[in-house]
């Protein structure tokens, strides 16, 4: 037995040191994986810290620009006829479900998430601190999309424990893991920091393709549209004159009534999506049927989506959109192109996507308005939301489209002209920005109680009402955050 | 009968079992006679230590084989006459101990060379008297094999005296007799023969190989260690190349159809080098390949390319290097050994849970120097398949269908004229239009005469297109061997060549394979061997694309398929190839002329595929219980396939189909269309040149082992062996592909691409070029132990330690610990036990339970990035990006499988039959699953180990060889198998279209592999199409959405995977012939029938019967199933949505469902041995004949299959159904 011990010693001390040695030989990377090990793939890794999905079907939907065309008419979409209804929307997968935005604005995050935490773990110097903005900012912009759908809208000066959605800040490295949705103020806070924190670091960061990243101006407009959702008006003015320093604005909006009316209508919106121009602050390729939904269902602008487009504004005349009709009451705004990137080129299978502006020179300026009207800089106000107009009305007229407070209060028939600009506001945001998914956001902040028609399968229409503390002004929550711990929104 | 038994310390990885050589090659009795007779006499100053307790005598030699050197030769008698033996010695000599044993009144017995001979006396009487005579006679003869060489040291006697002689070293003796004794000559490894003198002075005596010379079961060949039996307490099957040999099948991965129990082979392809989906003991894995560890020599395969066993079936040209087994000669194998339980595959751990196949190739025999060669050559020639198997319409009623469509409108010329595939009333209505100026006529006029005397042609057709595009051509195959050894080093070479000149017109292969086998051994302390095995392939098939899945329509297509049997099996036969001018005829595929015969010339793939592997070992007793060992390989495989497409094909055709048609235009799709330019036309990308595409696949593979093994035996009964590993594999794959564009085949080669095939390329994102490779990294620590006690008890404890670099970063995950403990008791050892009984004349019973593992398909332990280019429509926008493809997932672990085995091995009728019985529950958990997670992470869809699966089976095999005689042999095997799994836990469902193909998908609750189909809900009683139920249970529906994961509609038909499988074995041999048949079968499995209902009717399709009884009028919706042809009219009108949807559908419903049953005729064959008298004129050893036949009749299978292969997936592409053979086959010994 002495000898067979001897061995066993042997065996063990020769095992134990080749063990040793294996972890090294394991250590090889088995695949083309790639790995954040140079700034230029933080970047990289950062192209994808937007979301690549969008929220603009269920948005839409829900809000007054979507009218019941009736039975019949067009195609019937899951997504838009559950968000239509004010229902919570089924289909969970797919392009356009709230679902899918929720998991695409997370997985942004995540993106971002992991940039931080490759930067913190290599020294990647000043540009790796350009790029830590650049993630803080991407980061704060889904958690302010997230905590503007699927939580309670944030209550200016009011009570704001609502529960929010869980604010990520690390990667996750478990399966299924325990998140907290904290509040609505909470993540405000948050998101407060990382967009203040990112605007500090990304000074200087240049890209190939400015447009699709949190360049300068975008994280200025981003601020802007915060603060006011957070009702700090000054520095929404702030962050808002911070994107044109020269405060010329009139040059870089949207010339709907110009160049966008007569450009080729096939081009059309990709010339509204065009990274070249300067009222693009913001873009995003997101994988989307918008393009096929908005316009062809039996949900959607229809007639009277039309007949609001073409009606008059408070300026004298109605703010010229382009869109496409596909007869039978149904219409489309000519701004997202149907892209299509294929997949498979002999069969023909691919993807369904377009660009989204997520900033917009028209949306910063118009925010400054509303900003200039809650601190009583009426003549600013007007200003802004005169040359908001100038753009959209075809063979504009200063002297008979000029916006005054005078044609704000008879148009409105109110006697308050804060009140009446801010309807002005909110009508020209409306028209402006539709199919754009801000309606939502504005019908929330400002308690907006819409109403929908419904047609049943005799004509016979009614019509329901969503009250000003309606619970389904929330999005619910994806079925499974269970698995995280987490409580779905009230219904 | 003689029996001989064995050292079993002779029987390490170096120097495997020499019953195993005695097992199938006679020759080898050769060379152990030249150890006795030539060896040094060391025998006597062994030591023996024994307790044994009224023994029986050959237990007692047994024992005394064990602890020395020796070998016992010795006659029935001997044991028949003997009284059991009690006897407690300690290290005593051998002699004294055998003396103690054999009462000298009785035995007699002479140590020669390592060898006891142990006579028996009867009578010492008679023996004087005996003896007296003899001296009045001699008789001197030689005695040699059938080969006629001499064998030595044969045992000559006189029957009814104790007198013998054993032959020189010539096979000559001499001996003294009565004028009229009957000699008894005896050796080993040949039948005991009776020769009468007759007065003759010189006899010459021939013996016959005993075919049953040893029970190869004493040794289990593990790939680490060939374990006696005794200390072996797994399941496991050995298959014998001799009985599983398949003259005219040139890949051995066929070799173990139906030979043994739990091991399902199903040919998905029949293509070589396509490897057969074989399965041990069923699936184990939802995601992974589930696929058998191959170990050739002691050292795991690994394969070129990772095809899973359902990716086998999909016809892509990688499939033609999925066979990792297909560089060997089947000449060159020995045996095969499947481990199928824990215990026995618990030495590979954590990648053992989908079995091991160990396959034993053949080494050198001790020749004493004198060369052996062997030649064996095999003829085979295919029978084409012909259309009696299958039930379609033959030309003239296809053309009586053809004609009632045509009255209804379907060919009108507008319609027919720009199709994109047409036949032949595409061809009359071109005709009809086609004007010639200066005879101002067209070429067909149009009035009904003319077009009947068109179509008339085409109806009398009726085109064999099998026997167009099949042969009954030759596959030969030679394989030359030669081996030679002395005591201290043997060599094996071979070398074959396979030339298959193809089933169809399409294909051909060929094979060159060497190997070089040789062990040398330098001293008694140390030996070695070294192995070269190299082959070279050079393959043909017909040009293929990989396969693409629609998953909108629900629909599977291959662009230019020119598969010849999907080719004869779909196209009309109202088709013709040739004219009336003998030229060969074209219609017109993708807006382009076709021929298949033009096409297959044109459009081809070459293979080629290199191999080289070299291995050594070496092996070094540092002490008598104690062998340090070391293993060695290197490997080097590489492939590359050309796909060559001239500019005569279909294909560069279709890219160069414009036509300045504005139809073809919008609808040919390998025309460009350039996004966000409105205005223009689509064009050309390939003006000039056909494509010529290259693929690669390389593999380097690196294997390192050492071992340390303790076998001792304690105080007689205490068996210990201890066996201690080590081993590190490494494995670089690279693969490359490259898109020839523009290569210009008849200018000299001339590349001249233009710019727009690359800018439709880049705006695709479609690279022309591409290169990836993947590394393996494995360690592992291996530690067994076995212990016997008394060889009645024997225990095994197996544990390994795995790592692998293959999950990613993480060093937790990465490491997995696998262990075992087994366990046997060998009734038959007990006193209580009667081994002479009648009935049950030996018992031995296993358990096991062990965990063992295998590598998921995740890599995630890490986050795992992958770049791509951003989706964006101008050139100016694109990025490149850096996704998170997995988030980390700091828990993954291996794939894991507790297995609880109970098995019995029972003798039965004086051991005549064998029965094996094994029982097995499994619990397989931590499968790699799919699971649905909150997305705040950022990864909603995660890939985990939460699957788990239940599995359970039955397995039993019953052989043996229940009647032997001088003239007459039957052996007999029979194996079967029951497997069921279930998936007990798998959160998400996959989509509709991921269950309802024919590889089936996964589902909790079902089978690993579940058959689903969408319910069938009645034609539509006005117009006749399909009707579903939705994946929400709406009824009559006519779209589905194949992308849903709603699964409660569907229906579940059952695995796809056979449940009950087997074959059956028989071999019947009368003198010199010998006649073998196997049958196999598989019960319990399901199958999709092809997918050939298409809502568009084609004048170049094949019909089935099927269609005479489709819906025609209102009402037949009550009678048949059978959708009707689609009127283009109703399908515009009265259709809510693209009649594909359906009419896809229909081929996924339960309408198009079959039971996978069947019973074939797998193997027949009548061979012939040339007798010695024969083979001596002509100066051979030996000389055998045969006549085989392969795959037979299909003897059973659902009618539903109108005649189709239920394991043939037919998939186009590179795959073609196992055919129809008969070979002649021809082996000869010099």
């Amino acid at each position: 037995m002495k000898n067979t011990d001897k061995y066993k010693v042997i065996i063990v001390s020769l095992l134990s040191v080749m063990i040793a040695g294996c972890s090294k030989y394991l250590d090889v990377i088995p695949d083309m994986r790639t790995e954040i090990n140079t700034v230029e793939k933080v970047g990289q890794l950062l192209v994808t810290a937007y979301p690549q999905y969008d929220y603009l079907v269920f948005t839409e939907l829900a809000s007054d620009n979507s009218v019941d065309k009736g039975p019949g008419v067009g195609n019937l979409n899951d997504i838009a006829r559950d968000s239509y209804f004010w229902d919570e929307v089924m289909q969970t997968t797919g392009n356009n479900a709230p679902n899918t935005y929720w998991n695409a604005a997370y997985t942004a995050i995540a993106a971002a998430n992991q940039a931080i935490e490759a930067i913190n773990e290599n020294d990647f110097g000043d540009q790796g601190e350009q790029y830590r903005g650049e993630a803080l900012l991407a980061r704060a912009y889904a958690h302010h999309m997230l905590v503007s759908i699927f939580a309670k809208t944030y209550q200016i000066n009011g009570d704001n424990s609502s529960p929010g959605i869980p604010y990520v800040t690390e990667p996750e490295k478990t399966v299924f893991k325990q998140y907290e949705r904290g509040t609505v103020a909470s993540v405000y806070e948050n998101i407060e920091r990382d967009l203040l924190d990112g605007l500090n670091l990304i000074r200087g960061l240049t890209f190939k393709a400015t447009k699709f990243h949190f360049n300068v101006q975008a994280a200025n407009a981003f601020a802007a549209r915060f603060y006011l959702f957070k009702g700090e008006y000054d520095k929404v003015v702030q962050y808002a004159n911070a994107i044109f320093p020269d405060n010329n604005y009139k040059e870089n909006l949207r010339p709907i009534a110009t160049t966008l009316r007569t450009v080729e209508f096939a081009s059309a919106s990709l010339e509204y999506m065009n990274s070249e121009r300067s009222y693009n602050l913001l873009l995003a390729n997101v994988f989307s049927s918008m393009a096929n939904i908005a316009g062809q269902g039996r949900y959607g602008l229809g007639v009277i989506g039309q007949a609001m487009l073409n009606s008059t504004t408070v300026a004298g005349k109605h703010f010229y959109q382009r869109y496409g009709t596909w007869g039978d009451n149904q219409a489309s705004v000519t701004k997202y192109p149907g892209l299509f990137f294929v997949t498979n080129p002999l069969s023909n299978i691919g993807y369904n996507y377009t660009i989204q502006c997520l900033f917009s020179t028209d949306e910063a300026l118009i925010n400054r308005a509303e900003a200039y009207i809650n601190l009583g800089r009426y003549d600013l106000a007007l200003r802004d939301l005169n040359d908001f107009a100038e753009v959209r009305i075809q063979d504009y007229n200063s002297n008979a489209h000029k916006v005054t407070e005078a044609k704000v209060l008879s148009f409105y028939e109110t006697t308050d002209i804060k009140e009446g600009l801010i309807q002005t506001v909110l009508d020209f945001k409306q028209r402006a920005f539709m199919h754009e998914g801000i309606r939502w956001f504005d019908i929330n902040r400002h308690g907006i109680e819409i109403q929908h028609n419904h047609i049943d399968a005799n004509g016979f229409e009614t019509f329901e009402v969503l009250v000003q503390d309606d619970l389904r002004r929330v999005f619910q929550l994806p079925e499974s955050v269970g698995t995280s711990g987490l409580e779905k929104n009230p219904r | 009968m003689n029996y001989f038994l064995f050292d079993k310390r002779r029987k390490e990885a170096w120097m495997p079992s020499i019953v195993l050589i005695l097992r199938t090659m006679k020759i080898t009795t050769f060379l152990l006679l030249v150890f006795m007779t030539c060896a040094y006499a060391e025998g006597t100053a062994q030591k023996v230590s024994l307790s044994l307790k009224n023994a029986k005598l050959d237990d007692a030699f047994h024992q005394i084989s064990k602890q020395t050197n020796l070998k016992f030769l010795y006659s029935d008698d001997v044991i028949a006459k003997s009284s059991r033996v009690s006897l407690h010695v300690r290290a005593k000599d051998v002699e004294d101990v055998l003396h103690m044993m054999l009462p000298e009144a009785k035995y007699s017995f002479k140590v020669i060379a390592g060898t006891v001979t142990v006579n028996y006396t009867d009578n010492e009487v008679e023996m004087k008297t005996a003896t007296d005579k003899v001296l009045q006679n001699r008789v001197a003869g030689t005695v040699r094999n059938q080969n006629g060489e001499p064998l030595i040291g044969a045992s000559v006697s006189v029957k009814g005296t104790s007198v013998g002689v054993q032959t020189n070293a010539d096979g000559e003796f001499s001996i003294a007799t009565p004028a009229d004794a009957t000699l008894i000559v005896r050796y080993v490894g040949y039948e005991t023969k009776e020769v009468v003198t007759n007065n003759r002075q010189t006899i010459a005596i021939v013996l016959d190989a005993d075919d049953r010379t040893i029970d190869a079961v004493d040794v289990v060949a593990t790939g680490y260690q060939n374990i006696d039996r005794k200390l072996f307490t797994g399941a496991t099957s050995k298959v014998d190349a001799k009985d599983a040999e398949r003259a005219g099948v040139p890949d051995i991965s066929r070799m173990l159809e139906g030979q043994a129990a739990g091991v399902s082979v199903q040919n998905v392809s029949g293509t070589f080098g396509a490897a057969p989906k074989i399965r041990v003991r069923g699936a184990t894995s939802l995601s992974g390949d589930n696929k058998p560890l191959w170990v050739i020599d002691g050292i795991i395969l690994e394969d070129v390319v990772n095809i899973s066993n359902e990716a086998l079936s999909t016809g892509d040209a990688n499939t033609l290097i999925g066979s990792s087994v297909a560089g060997l000669n089947p000449n060159d194998i020995e045996s095969f050994t499947i481990l199928k339980d824990a215990a026995a595959t618990a030495m590979y751990g954590a990648r053992a849970m989908n079995g091991v196949i160990v396959v034993t190739t053949k080494r050198g025999i001790q020749t004493d120097g004198a060369p052996q060669i062997n030649y064996t050559s095999t003829l085979t020639t295919y029978l084409k398949p012909n259309y009696d198997q299958f039930d379609i319409m033959n030309s003239g009623e296809q053309m009586y269908v053809l004609l009632e469509m045509e009255r209804k409108g379907a060919f009108a010329h507008a319609g027919s004229r720009n199709s994109m595939n047409g036949g032949i009333f595409y061809k009359m209505y071109n005709q009809i239009y086609d004007y010639d100026p200066e005879t101002d006529s067209y070429t067909l006029k149009n009035d009904q005469a003319s077009k009947n005397q068109f179509l008339k042609r085409y109806a009398e057709a009726n085109t064999d297109w099998f026997d167009v595009l099949f042969k009954n051509s030759l596959l030969q195959e030679h394989s030359l061997s030669y081996t030679s050894g002395t005591a201290k080093s043997q060599t094996y070479a071979s070398t074959s060549y396979m030339s298959d000149n193809g089933q169809t017109i399409g294909d051909n292969v060929k094979r060159f394979t060497a190997n070089l086998r040789t062990n040398f051994k330098l001293s008694d302390k140390f030996s070695g061997e070294l192995l070269f095995n190299g082959s070279i392939r050079d393959q043909r098939t017909p040009g293929t694309l990989t396969r693409n899945s629609d998953p909108v329509f629900g629909q599977y297509s291959r662009d230019f398929d020119i598969n010849p049997y999907s080719y004869a099996l779909n196209t009309s036969r109202l088709m013709t190839p040739y004219d009336e001018n003998g030229d060969r005829e074209y219609f017109v595929r993708n807006f382009a002329p076709f021929n298949i015969l033009n096409e297959l010339d044109n459009n081809y793939l070459e293979l080629g595929m290199n191999e080289l592997k070299v291995q050594g070992g070496v092996k070094y007793k540092i002490i008598p219980e104690l062998t340090y060992s070391v293993d060695a390989s290197y490997r080097y495989a590489t492939t590359r396939r050309k796909h060559y497409i001239k500019e005569n094909s279909n294909m560069i055709g279709a890219y160069r189909a414009h036509g300045d048609d504005p139809f073809i235009m919008e609808n040919n799709r390998f025309l460009f269309d350039r996004p966000f330019a409105p205005t223009e036309l689509p064009y050309v990308v390939l003006p000039e040149g056909g494509f010529y595409n290259t693929n690669s696949n390389d593999m380097v593979n690196y294997y390192f082992r050492q071992n340390l093994e303790y076998d001792a035996t304690y105080h007689e009964r205490h068996r210990l062996n201890v066996f201690g590993s080590m081993e590190v594999r490494y494995t670089d794959r690279q693969y490359d592909s490259f898109d020839g564009v523009g290569y210009q085949y008849e200018n000299s080669g001339i590349v001249n691409p233009d710019y727009k095939y690359f800018e439709r390329a880049q705006l695709l994102i479609n690279p022309y070029f591409g290169m990836g490779y993947t590394k393996d990294r494995y360690a592992a620590f291996m530690m067994r132990a076995a212990y016997a006690f008394a060889d009645k008890y024997s225990v095994n404890f197996t544990t390994r330690y795995d790592g692998s670099n293959l999950m990613g970063e993480s060093r937790t995950a990465r490491w997995l610990p696998t262990w075992n403990l087994s366990g046997a008791w060998d009734i038959d050892q007990e006193s209580f036990f009667n081994q002479d009984a009648w009935f049950l004349s030996g018992a031995r019973i296993r358990g096991t339970y062990g965990l063992v593992a295998s590598l998921g398909n995740a890599r995630n332990s890490d986050v795992l990035y992958n770049s791509r280019l951003t989706y964006r429509p101008t050139e100016l926008d694109k990025e490149t990006l850096v996704a998170i493809s997995s988030l980390e997932n700091s828990g993954l672990t291996w794939e894991k499988l507790y297995e609880m085995n109970i098995g019995a091995d029972l003798g039965l009728f004086n051991n005549k039959v064998d029965l094996t019985v094994d029982v097995y529950k499994r619990d397989i958990f931590d499968l790699i699953g799919t699971v649905t997670t909150s997305g705040i992470g950022g990864q909603f869809r995660k890939v985990g180990n939460y699957g788990t699966m239940s599995g359970k089976g039955i397995e039993m095999t019953i052989g043996g060889t229940p009647v032997r005689n001088d003239n007459f042999r039957w052996r007999t095997s029979l194996n079967y198998a029951i497997n069921k799994n279930e998936i007990t836990e798998l959160e998400v469902n996959p989509n509709q279209w991921t269950l309802i193909r024919a590889e089936g998908g996964p589902l909790q609750g079902y089978a690993q592999r579940g058959l689903f189909s969408i319910q069938f809900d009645g034609l539509d009683p006005d117009y006749g199409f399909p009707t579903f139920i939705s994946q929400t249970g709406d009824e009559n529906v006519t779209r589905i959405d194949f992308q849903s994961t709603s699964v409660d509609y569907l229906k579940y038909h059952g695995p796809v995977d056979p449940t009950f499988t087997g074959g059956f074995y028989n071999q019947l041999g009368y003198k010199d012939f010998t006649l073998s048949f196997l049958f196999n079968f598989a019960f319990g499995n399901y199958v999709r029938l092809q997918p050939t209902f298409t809502p568009y009717l084609a004048d170049d399709v094949v019909m089935t019967r099927d269609l005479v009884n489709r819906w025609m009028v209102p009402g037949d919706e009550r009678f048949t199933t059978i959708p009707t042809i689609l009127d283009p009219l109703v399908s515009e009108t009265f259709m809510d949505d693209d009649p594909r949807y359906s009419y896809y559908a229909y081929n996924y419903s339960d309408e198009r469902v079959a039971k996978g049953d069947f019973i074939r005729l797998k193997n027949i064959s009548l061979s012939y041995r040339v007798p010695k008298q024969v083979t001596d004129r002509l100066r051979m050893r030996s000389l055998d004949l045969a006549l085989v036949g392969n795959n037979v009749a299909l003897l059973y299978s659902d009618k539903k299959l109108n005649g189709a292969d239920p394991e043939f997936f037919g998939n186009g592409g590179v795959a073609l159904p196992i055919p129809r053979q008969y070979t002649f086959s021809l082996k000869v010994g010099f």
